[in-house]
């Protein structure tokens, strides 16, 4: 048979029992409900933030010249003030709903607008509000009537409040923040980089995974010995990798386009000040690079052992090989971009992948800087190519306790 | 050609240690086309590992597997039935897709494959269980789902190792049709197994290895001649003193009826239990017709019921070899 014949039968079945198992098929809509959950939630966040809310309070006629005193403390908490004048009887209907009983819908909405109400006299004011928890309609309020106290006492003084509070602005230093978030910062760029790098992180986890308990799962069956009585072990290797990593470069595509989807119907796409094209090509791209390195290596390993418990301990390192490149990208990418040390680590071949779409995220990467780390990449895939499969051929026919690394990379007899 | 198809399957001197045991030790035996070879042997002689060599799936230190003259490649390997004496299939996969799966692995189209896996599930009594997942299937199921897979891409040579074990009578019937079937075919079938009865009918030549050596190779008939026959008088008279006459004869001497196999020691005439007719002597090889000497002596004293060659089983012929075993270790 040939090799190309043997690659693609193992490949298709591969695919088959990898997209149509239960498990992966939840697994895969718990993320895409995560991923449009939380784009719908950000969706939800930004309109909040983005309209200034409006607060309707009633003065009684003899309260009128509060007006202006709720106007400058609305107008500091950054709230747009309707002011109206009502009877405190008026209001109180309106509070508590009195007002509304017995009406048509429609009558019902063309009632005014009410959260507070202020009356009463000078020395002993008077404040009704809807909804005690309301924590504006306390500060506004309570504010507007000390400034008036303080206005008045100050008059009866000879005093101006306005000059006093003009100096009182002038005193007032103005902080310059220098600590920021990584996420102010940034801005969504930061988020958006947050999510790739989680994305890839998730998948190239769940495919070596899967690479793994694939070749476990065949030698502990003992299929393996019938399937390596007709194809190379390399052929089964490779056939192998290529089908779960088909899988993952599917979860990569389905779940970022779900994620760059949810964006652009949300309409939120203006508010992310990059490419989201371009980030989710150089996604796909570094997953491609890291799947194959990972795979190789992780299949390698994996060989190493004959039980399913066997493989954590086996494949220790190398899950280390990829959540501390994850960890840099996250911590050191931000806090540094431009640094000698990320610069340098961002084209090892294991650490591109998750540092380079950060950088490339988080400001400019030169071109030749992204073409070297994918050149290092793909020139470091021949040899583990190699390593794998010298590790993989000794190690897949050893049954029993776990074979040592030496004794795996001795030459095939 | 015809030279060509009779060479059949050559396992020419296969030495395999693993450390310091030695697995396989000069192996050597062949099987011809159209020839059912019983490959018997204690636990852990090599049976297993010579099987393995032959596939493949291990590589000897030194020897060769030969194929119609030529050492075997992948392209031969595909054409071979194997079954693993370590049972292996994906327990998760349904019945029908994993051999259609296989059967292609070998090489089979998808109709050609898809008609073959139907034909041997059905023939095997597992027809009804291809959608099931293999996992949810019996031990004894399982075992014939795993005889499919062997012979659903019509191999060209056959190689099982304990094909027998865990199988009902039924399908131990169907399984040695099936065997004699290839063979008349044209297949070199090689199979081990410790049910050395089946092997001792279905076989045409079976070969005994021990601490990894072909000690014994041959027909079942040419294993049991022996360097000293023995011969069994069932006798009708004074027992006791035949016994004691073929005592004084030269170039023979009287056995214990222990040291025969149990349906030995009676006169098949008179049924099991019957044992205190019969005497039991041994020919040295010093005279040459001294059996007919005998049985001209046994005439004369008595009626003769039955005068025969002890043949001996191969489950004897197994002990025998394996003892010697025990003595050499």
């Amino acid at each position: 048979m040939n090799a190309a014949r043997a690659i693609r039968l193992v490949f298709a079945r591969e695919l088959k029992a990898r997209m149509l198992t239960k498990a992966n098929i939840i697994s895969l809509a718990i993320m895409l409900t995560l991923i449009v959950g939380g784009t719908i939630t950000a969706a939800i966040i930004k309109d909040r933030s983005d309209t200034v809310p409006t607060v309707h309070i009633a003065l009684d006629a003899a309260s009128a010249d509060l007006g202006p005193y709720l106007s400058t403390t609305a107008k500091q908490a950054g709230i747009d003030l309707a002011l109206t004048t009502m009877t405190q009887a008026d209001a109180r209907a309106l509070l508590d709903g009195t007002a509304a009983k017995g009406l048509t819908k429609d009558a019902k909405a063309a009632l005014p607008k009410l959260e507070a109400f202020v009356g009463g006299t000078d020395a002993s004011p008077v404040v009704i509000v809807g909804n005690p928890n309301d924590g504006r309609l306390h500060g506004i309020i309570s504010g507007a009537l000390q400034t008036r106290a303080l206005d008045t006492a100050v008059t009866a003084m000879g005093g101006n409040l306005s000059s006093i509070t003009a100096a009182l602005a002038q005193a007032e230093p103005a902080f310059e923040a220098i600590g920021k978030t990584d996420a102010q910062k940034y801005g969504p760029a930061y988020g958006v980089a947050m999510v790739a790098t989680i994305l890839l992180l998730v998948t190239l986890i769940t495919s070596a995974q899967m690479i793994a308990m694939g070749v476990v799962e065949e030698k502990s069956s003992r299929v393996v010995e019938i399937l390596l009585a007709t194809i190379r072990p390399t052929q089964l290797l490779a056939g192998k990798i290529l089908g779960v990593g088909a899988y993952g470069l599917f979860q990569v595509v389905f779940l970022g386009a779900a994620a760059v989807g949810s964006l652009v119907a949300l309409g939120l796409v203006a508010s992310v000040p990059i490419n989201l094209g371009w980030t989710l090509a150089l996604l796909i791209m570094w997953f491609i690079l890291g799947f194959t390195i990972f795979a190789l290596l992780f299949g390698a390993f994996a060989s190493l052992v004959s039980r399913q418990e066997d493989i954590g301990s086996v494949t220790m390192p190398l899950t280390l090989l990829v959540v501390g490149p994850y960890y840099l990208a996250v911590f050191l990418v931000p806090a540094q971009p431009d640094s000698t040390l990320v610069r340098i680590l961002s084209d090892i071949p294991v650490f591109a992948p998750f540092m380079m779409p950060m950088r490339s995220a988080l400001g400019t990467v030169p071109v030749w800087e992204m073409g070297m780390a994918i050149a290092l990449a793909v020139a470091t895939i021949p040899a583990v190519v190699w390593v794998a499969a010298r590790m993989y051929q000794r190690g897949v026919l050893h049954m029993g306790g776990r074979m040592k690394f030496r004794e795996a990379l001795k030459k095939v007899s | 050609m015809t030279i060509v198809a009779t060479l059949g399957l050559e396992v020419d001197a296969l030495n395999k240690s693993y450390g310091a045991v030695r697995a396989l030790n000069d192996c050597s035996f062949d099987v011809k086309q159209g020839e059912v070879f019983g490959f018997v042997g204690s636990n852990g002689a090599g049976k297993t590992t010579a099987m393995r060599i032959m596939l493949g799936v291990l590589a000897a230190d030194s020897g060769e597997v030969r194929w119609q003259g030529r050492p075997i490649d992948a392209e031969v390997r595909s054409r071979v039935g194997y079954m693993p004496e370590e049972r292996g299939l994906y327990p998760k996969m349904k019945v029908g897709e994993q051999l259609i799966y296989l059967a292609r692995l070998h090489g089979m189209s998808r109709e050609d494959a898809v008609a073959a896996v139907d034909r041997w599930t059905d023939r095997l009594g597992v027809g009804a269980r291809r959608g099931d997942a293999v996992m949810k299937l019996s031990l004894g199921n399982q075992q014939r789902v795993q005889l499919a897979a062997a012979l659903a891409h019509n191999p060209a040579i056959l190689v099982l190792d304990e094909p027998f074990s865990g199988l009902d009578p039924v399908a131990v019937d169907v399984m040695s049709a099936v065997l004699r079937e290839k063979a008349d075919a044209g297949v070199p079938v090689v199979f081990s197994s410790h049910q050395l009865d089946l092997v001792e009918r279905i076989c045409d030549r079976v070969g005994i290895i021990r601490s990894g050596h072909m000690e014994a190779i041959g027909t079942v008939d040419e294993l049991r001649v022996t360097e000293h026959p023995q011969w069994r008088i069932a006798f009708g008279g004074d027992v006791a003193a035949l016994r004691t006459w073929i005592g004084t004869v030269k170039g023979v001497r009287t056995l214990s009826l222990d040291a025969l196999p149990a349906d030995e020691r009676g006169s098949r005439a008179a049924g099991a239990g019957a044992s205190d007719d019969t005497v039991v002597f041994e020919d040295d090889g010093t005279r040459p017709g001294v059996e007919q000497e005998v049985l001209k002596g046994a005439v004369a004293r008595g009626t003769v019921r039955e005068y025969s060659l002890v043949r001996p089983s191969l489950a004897d012929l197994f002990r025998d070899i394996v003892s010697a075993e025990g003595v050499a270790a």
